[in-house]
């Protein structure tokens, strides 16, 4: 599972474990933009989310909506067993390929 | 925050033609959210607009893009074909992509109109798809040219309607976009509806 997880996906999907029982959709963009310090598009996490769900790697239900955002549902995620599976796979082979070298590398710049 | 600042209604209502109907509700309101609580104190009624609108045309995009990607290939692909392999006798050719064309643009609009369940959205996806799909025919014609205009291929192309008909026709493309759009539409959100009169 984990070489099909990109590295955008698992920013999403660890906003998401960060943002536990609150991780909403504008809540995980946020969350997102603050870790990757850059603005990141809507479409892009919400795309994410989709397919992530669609995948089977998060569960999603809808809850109130609220005035500043005019009654409209917000859509609550979290992350499926088989989507923590995957969070740590990546981690694992990340860090398998990184073992044996000293960080940051020094004399390649 | 500034909870009563709205965004553009028109880019809200093109916002609603791109979206599955069960996302709208969500998508639009984590947009209104961000747009009235961080946006707009921050950028005022004008740069949040143009956030708001960048926002939607982003959704918009990703929508129509793998329509629109199809239909770019299947153009550059053709166009490789009669560049690289010219014939005396274009009619099979031009059959098949012509099919191939009208089939992607009236799926693009069935497609979007299912998924909306506005038939509004079917001319507007496959305008979208056109588009998308013209750029990429260009880039690609173009690309093609920088690397390959020995004077077997300058005949070839001058054999099969000549530069301008490359640049320019994937141009007309959009209008015929508008109109394939508008039947697919019609008939996704036809089919939409008696599914669901169905269910």
């Amino acid at each position: 599972m984990a070489d099909t997880l990109g590295s955008f996906e698992q920013a999403v999907l660890l906003a998401i474990l960060r943002l536990g029982d609150n991780a909403y959709g504008r809540a995980v963009l946020n969350e997102v933009q603050a870790r990757l310090e850059r603005e990141v598009a809507a479409g892009a996490v919400h795309a994410t989310l989709g397919r992530l769900e669609r995948k089977g790697l998060i569960a999603s239900r809808l809850g109130p909506g609220t005035p500043i955002r005019a009654g409209k549902a917000r859509r609550f995620y979290r992350i499926r067993p088989i989507g923590l599976r995957a969070l740590n796979e990546a981690r694992e082979t990340v860090e398998t390929l990184w073992r044996g070298l000293e960080w940051p590398l020094k004399g390649h710049a | 925050m500034t909870i009563t600042a709205t965004p553009p209604g028109w880019a809200e209502d093109v916002l609603r033609l791109v979206l599955r109907r069960a996302d709208f509700d969500a998508v639009s309101g984590d947009l209104l959210e961000e747009y009235r609580d961080r946006i707009h104190p921050a950028r005022g009624q004008t740069g949040a607009d143009f956030w708001y609108v960048r926002q939607v045309i982003g959704f918009a995009i990703r929508s129509a893009g793998v329509w629109g990607a199809l239909f770019g290939v299947a153009i550059v692909v053709r166009t490789a074909l009669d560049w690289f392999a010219p014939t005396q006798d274009f009619s099979v050719r031009s059959a098949i992509s012509t099919y191939v064309g009208i089939g992607l643009l009236l799926a693009t609009g069935f497609w979007s109109a299912w998924r909306s369940g506005s038939m509004r959205s079917g001319p507007l996806s496959s305008m979208l798809a056109a588009s998308i799909g013209s750029l990429i025919s260009v880039i690609g014609a173009t690309g093609m040219l920088v690397f390959f205009h020995d004077a077997r291929t300058m005949n070839a192309i001058a054999g099969s309607g000549g530069l301008s008909e490359v640049f320019t026709m994937p141009l007309a493309m959009i209008v015929d976009g508008l109109v394939l759009g508008t039947i697919g539409g019609a008939l996704g959100a036809a089919a939409n509806a008696k599914l669901r009169l169905d269910l």
